[in-house]
């Protein structure tokens, strides 16, 4: 075997061959992580309209024609908003199941009775027994301690396409 | 029915801004594409969305951004086909030391790098529904991608496509997509089939036996076409219209097949017969619309689905940083290494590690597959994004640092068929 070719073994199994096998075993250890409950998808929520219009702001969520919640999700954070109202968006956190939304940009105006600075407060649990199907919680205004709060149901509806599963 | 009115105003916008932007790119000595991506972000909800809201839902309305993804699939499909086109397989098996090692270097480093990376980001960006396994090979794969056209384009621009060094580099282009290609229809397969009733090994079975069937089989009828040419000086409109056909077909059966359409169409292109004033011929009747109006569509509808305001708070652009460190740490430095272990000289060796780090629009069409089976997250979509428009932007000026053009005149060697390629693609 040449020089030049004794180089070409060498480099090629320092820079190919034991990466390969380094990522034999990083692939290896990453089975053992573990990532935030999966909350991604469309949600559809069951709740009480009347108890709902009667929180400040509780108005325009209720008149959104079909309950549902489109959650995207990245990691620990994620975005909610509604198919049936586009302009209401929210953004939100995840701390190992309980998922906690401020609804700001409820479209503030006095006829839908929803004043600045009084945002809903989404705070919810999924049910990892339950296959991350299922989620229960409740809508309460932020800033006001007299008032009480909605609780709701949601189900997640089977996904449109395929995720990148076990 | 879509709404044709807001479907021909996009597609209006969407140009307009596009051909300002690529050409405003032009003056800074970037390759078009470059500003074609960043007209993709400025028209989604990270400039536009974000400064004009009411602007942005009017003339992208998400009812109608269906019908907008549909037209830039079908510009994507037969971009890959012109990709497939503009490789030449046989050029690929006799490459010297240098070109193997750099190759499968500029693979291995930022696949096992992104891996690593992965460890990292998977407990942080990813969720339980997504496997590490699936999430870390996508990460490599994505982060492994070297950006064919645009680098043929660059290399055409800069007078290098005979010299040692766009051969190499063309050439390790060559091999890295079609690494990067194959990774990712693993990684598909896989995902697809565990929500198919269909056994995986059923579906591997019918992609060998698809594979077989084109290349034995279809590639010899190609043949006619190209004595065709040969004979006439021209292929007539219905043998084009038959050529398209057999693209569409073949995306058409990879998509059944579980994997997606666009390894079907990149196969058909790959199949096609070499000979360069052939594949000129045929460029030149597909690129015009495919560059002009359709590829600007895909560009928008990516920039649509990137959304910069996801990267918020510090540790959201660290990770972000982080990707880009990555990527560029791998292709860069793992080309740049294995080149000058091969005998180039440093600066030489930097220069082809500098153009293996151009990613372009191949890394948006990976990424887009990535969101689309949800192996990566919106806000890892969109730093993914900007890692590619950021390596694919440093190229021209960073090639210029370290190799100015007086350092890059080598003897001629041979002509790769990418010479007569991609002239306008990039």
């Amino acid at each position: 075997m040449s020089g030049t070719n004794k180089k070409f073994v060498f480099a090629y199994a320092f820079l190919v061959v034991l990466p390969l096998l380094g990522l034999a075993g990083i692939l290896k250890s990453g089975r053992g992580l573990q990532a935030p409950a999966s909350i991604d998808g469309l949600w559809s929520l069951q709740l009480d309209s009347g108890q709902l219009n009667s929180l400040p702001c509780g108005k325009v969520l209720a008149a959104i024609p079909d309950h549902a919640i489109l959650i995207s999700q990245s990691g620990n954070s994620f975005v909610l908003s509604f198919p049936g109202a586009p302009k209401i968006t929210a953004s939100g956190a995840l701390d190992g199941t309980t998922l906690r939304a401020s609804l700001n940009d409820m479209g503030a105006s006095k006829e839908s009775g929803c004043a600045d600075g009084q945002p809903l407060t989404m705070l919810a649990t999924v049910d990892r027994r339950a296959d991350s199907r299922i989620l229960a919680g409740t809508f309460s205004p932020t800033n006001c301690a007299t008032c009480a709060s909605v609780g709701f149901k949601a189900e997640r509806q089977a996904a449109a396409s395929p995720k990148g599963g076990h | 029915m879509p709404n044709l009115f807001t479907l021909v105003l996009q597609i209006t916008v969407i140009l307009a801004v596009c051909r300002l932007t690529g050409s405003l790119f032009r003056k800074f000595h970037q390759p078009r594409v470059v500003g074609e991506m960043f007209a993709g972000i400025l028209l989604g909800p990270s400039v536009l969305g974000w400064m004009a809201p009411q602007v942005s839902a009017y003339l992208f309305p998400p009812s109608s951004l269906g019908f907008l993804n549909a037209l830039s699939q079908v510009g994507v499909v037969i971009f890959m086909f012109l990709v497939g086109l503009g490789i030449d397989p046989k050029k690929l098996k006799h490459q010297s030391h240098a070109a193997v090692l750099v190759s499968h270097v500029s693979i291995t480093a930022p696949f096992v790098l992104a891996s690593l990376l992965a460890l990292y980001l998977y407990p942080r960006l990813s969720d339980a529904s997504v496997s590490f396994t699936n999430f870390a090979l996508f990460m490599g794969a994505a982060m492994s991608v070297t950006a064919f056209p645009v680098l043929a384009r660059i290399l055409t621009e800069r007078d290098m496509m005979k010299s040692t060094l766009g051969n190499i580099a063309i050439a390790c282009a060559a091999v890295d997509d079609v690494t990067g290609w194959c990774i990712l229809a693993y990684i598909v397969v896989l995902i697809r089939s565990a929500h198919q009733a269909t056994s995986i090994w059923v579906t591997l079975a019918g992609i060998v036996l698809f594979a077989a069937v084109m290349i034995y089989g279809v590639r010899f009828l190609l043949r006619g076409l190209e004595r065709t040419f040969h004979k006439y000086g021209e292929i007539s409109e219905n043998r084009m219209a038959f050529l398209l056909l057999l693209a569409l077909a073949s995306a058409l059966c990879t998509e059944r097949l579980g994997i997606h359409l666009l390894f079907g169409s990149f196969l058909m292109g790959a199949i096609m017969p070499k000979e360069p004033k052939f594949v000129r011929y045929v460029l030149d009747r597909f690129e015009t619309i495919t560059i002009t109006l359709l590829l600007p569509l895909f560009f928008a509808f990516t920039g649509l689905r990137t959304n910069i305001g996801l990267l918020s708070g510090p540790s959201m652009w660290f990770y972000c940083a982080l990707i880009i460190l990555v990527a560029t740490g791998g292709k860069l430095g793992g080309s740049t290494i294995a080149g000058w272990l091969s005998g180039m000289p440093l600066r030489e060796a930097a220069g082809l590690g500098t153009l293996m780090n151009t990613r372009g629009l191949m890394e948006l069409v990976i990424l887009n597959i990535g969101l689309d089976i949800k192996v990566i997250s919106p806000a890892l979509f969109s730093m993914m994004v900007l890692m590619a428009l950021f390596t694919t932007f440093m190229t021209t000026p960073v090639l210029e640092l370290i190799c100015p053009d007086q350092a890059l005149r080598p003897a001629p060697q041979k002509i790769s068929v990418a010479e007569v390629s991609f002239q306008e693609i990039a």
